[in-house]
């Protein structure tokens, strides 16, 4: 065997800097002593040089790097939305109380309402759903907590399954100007966790800009969805007392987030004042 | 939402960064820079959604490439051959119709695209237009993405001597069609200067193992 045999082979895999150490040595030493394996070496490395070469492809435009980042965003989006999908699936058959809320939510379009209109305060508290501080108050002494540092309300109460009241907080720094407490909820939707907040504003003089966003009458109560970035929030006003909720949470959907704001016992004890 | 926020930054940072790269094997692979940046966003896209298969440790441009010539055999071809029976069917169509069609009809695209197809009928284009498939994707994986013979052998799902065979005979038809080129930059004095090399090698004569083979029985032999 000798290796003009096989100089097809050894000087492609020479080029191509695939030989190990000891089959180099050896090919280098046969080059060293035969002209004709070394002018068909040459010629392939000459050959060689002009594909690659000719081959170098532009890089790739601005234009579509941006398409792709446009499409790995929408694909985000998807994502999220499947995840909220799942949660739904979990949620709607989840005792009579949302299947009855569903069934007397009803869209109006009212004046104020508009299909994407969000109140500013309904933005602060959005924001405040990525914050995570420590509570001050946790469990079952929120509420006389909240009572006595607060104002004479009652943390809303979740009645669908799976929702505990975990704590909550004072904003040191309130609300557009009004002071505001913070309740934190845990939802169980199977493995996952999901968060949501209710904030209680107090000493209101109007609606303040939570009346904006969609109208849906519960009854004879309406409540307003805002869309906050894609953070939904629920706001509800009690007129009586000047009084104003505002809940969010950012991994459910806002009718997901709308059918549990109405089965609190919030709204059930406002319609029977009515 | 955090997990969904990590997972994009991470891509970002270990595939995005390989987009020219994926791009200029795309390009070479499709010889058409429309459809190669078709090929890489669906690769791409591809990737993202299965980002959690990829090894971490592992070569993430080798799984990159894979996926890009994998989408290339599999879909952009029967994409194409489909586009191509219905430009037929609906030029057949057009002079049925007797509709006086413009000419170029790169004149109803943007005038960035219309520049871009231009810009890619060159000599090496046309060369590469000549190879089969498996060919033409073992060259652009080795001379235009460097990978090793074993890499390209893993993502083409062939052994290393059909890799040497592909890239072998591959690499000689490229090498004829680009004689002008090579006229052109220098490298040789004339179209007529041939590399006095008229074997043609086969998958039987270009493989490192079966010359390893051989070589050692060899010294068997010998001692």
């Amino acid at each position: 065997m000798t290796l003009c045999h096989s100089i097809d082979t050894l000087s492609m895999a020479f080029l191509d800097d695939e030989l190990a150490a000891e089959e180099r040595r050896e090919l280098e030493l046969h080059l060293h002593d035969c002209a004709g394996c070394r002018d068909h070496v040459e010629r392939e490395r000459t050959d060689l040089t002009v594909l690659r070469k000719a081959l170098v492809a532009p890089p790739a435009g601005a234009l579509l790097k941006a398409r792709i980042a446009r499409a790995l965003d929408a694909e985000d989006a998807a994502a999220a939305r499947r995840h909220r999908g799942r949660v739904s699936q979990w949620l709607l058959p989840g005792g009579a109380i949302a299947a009855a809320a569903a069934a007397i939510l009803v869209f109006v379009g009212l004046g104020t309402s508009s299909p994407h209109g969000t109140s500013p305060i309904a933005r602060d508290v959005a924001k405040q759903e990525t914050h995570s501080l420590p509570f001050e108050v946790q469990g079952a002494s929120t509420g006389p907590w909240l009572r006595a540092n607060f104002a004479p309300v009652e943390p809303p109460q979740f009645t669908e399954p799976g929702i505990a009241l975990l704590g909550g907080r004072l904003l040191p720094n309130g609300i557009a100007n009004h002071d505001a407490a913070l309740l934190s909820y845990l939802v169980s939707i199977g493995a996952n966790r999901v968060t949501l907040i209710a904030v209680v504003l107090k000493d209101l003089r109007n609606t303040e800009g939570l009346d904006e966003g969609q109208a849906y009458r519960v009854g004879d109560l309406i409540l307003h969805v805002h869309d906050v970035d894609g953070v939904p929030a629920v706001t509800y006003v009690d007129p009586a007392r000047n009084i104003g909720y505002v809940f969010a949470s950012e991994r459910l959907t806002a009718s997901e987030l709308l059918r549990l704001v109405v089965s609190t016992d919030l709204i059930a004890r406002a319609r029977q004042t009515r | 939402m955090l997990a969904a926020r990590e997972k994009r930054a991470e891509f970002e940072r270990q595939a995005l960064v390989h987009t020219d790269a994926l791009f200029g094997a795309a390009y070479r692979l499709t010889r058409n820079a429309r459809d190669a940046e078709d090929l890489v966003q669906d690769s791409l896209l591809r990737a993202y959604r299965f980002w959690d298969s990829f090894e971490q440790d592992s070569n993430c441009k080798a799984w990159l490439l894979r996926i890009v010539t994998n989408t290339f055999i599999n879909e952009y071809q029967r994409k194409k051959r489909s586009r191509e029976v219905l430009d037929a069917a609906s030029a057949e169509q057009d002079a049925t119709d007797g509709v006086l069609m413009h000419a170029d009809a790169t004149d109803r695209q943007s005038p960035e695209r219309a520049l871009l197809d231009r810009s890619v009928s060159d000599d090496v284009q046309r060369a590469l237009e000549g190879l089969p498939d498996d060919f033409r994707t073992a060259v652009v994986l080795c001379d235009v993405q460097g990978l090793s013979y074993k890499e390209i052998a893993d993502i083409m799902q062939t052994p290393v001597g059909t890799v040497m065979s592909r890239l072998f005979r591959g690499r000689k038809l490229l090498a004829a069609s680009l004689r002008e080129f090579a006229v052109a930059e220098g490298y040789v004095k004339s179209a007529d200067d041939k590399a006095p090399d008229g074997k043609a090698a086969d998958d039987e004569t270009i493989d490192l193992a079966k010359y390893r083979a051989a070589r050692s029985a060899h010294e068997g032999s010998n001692s």
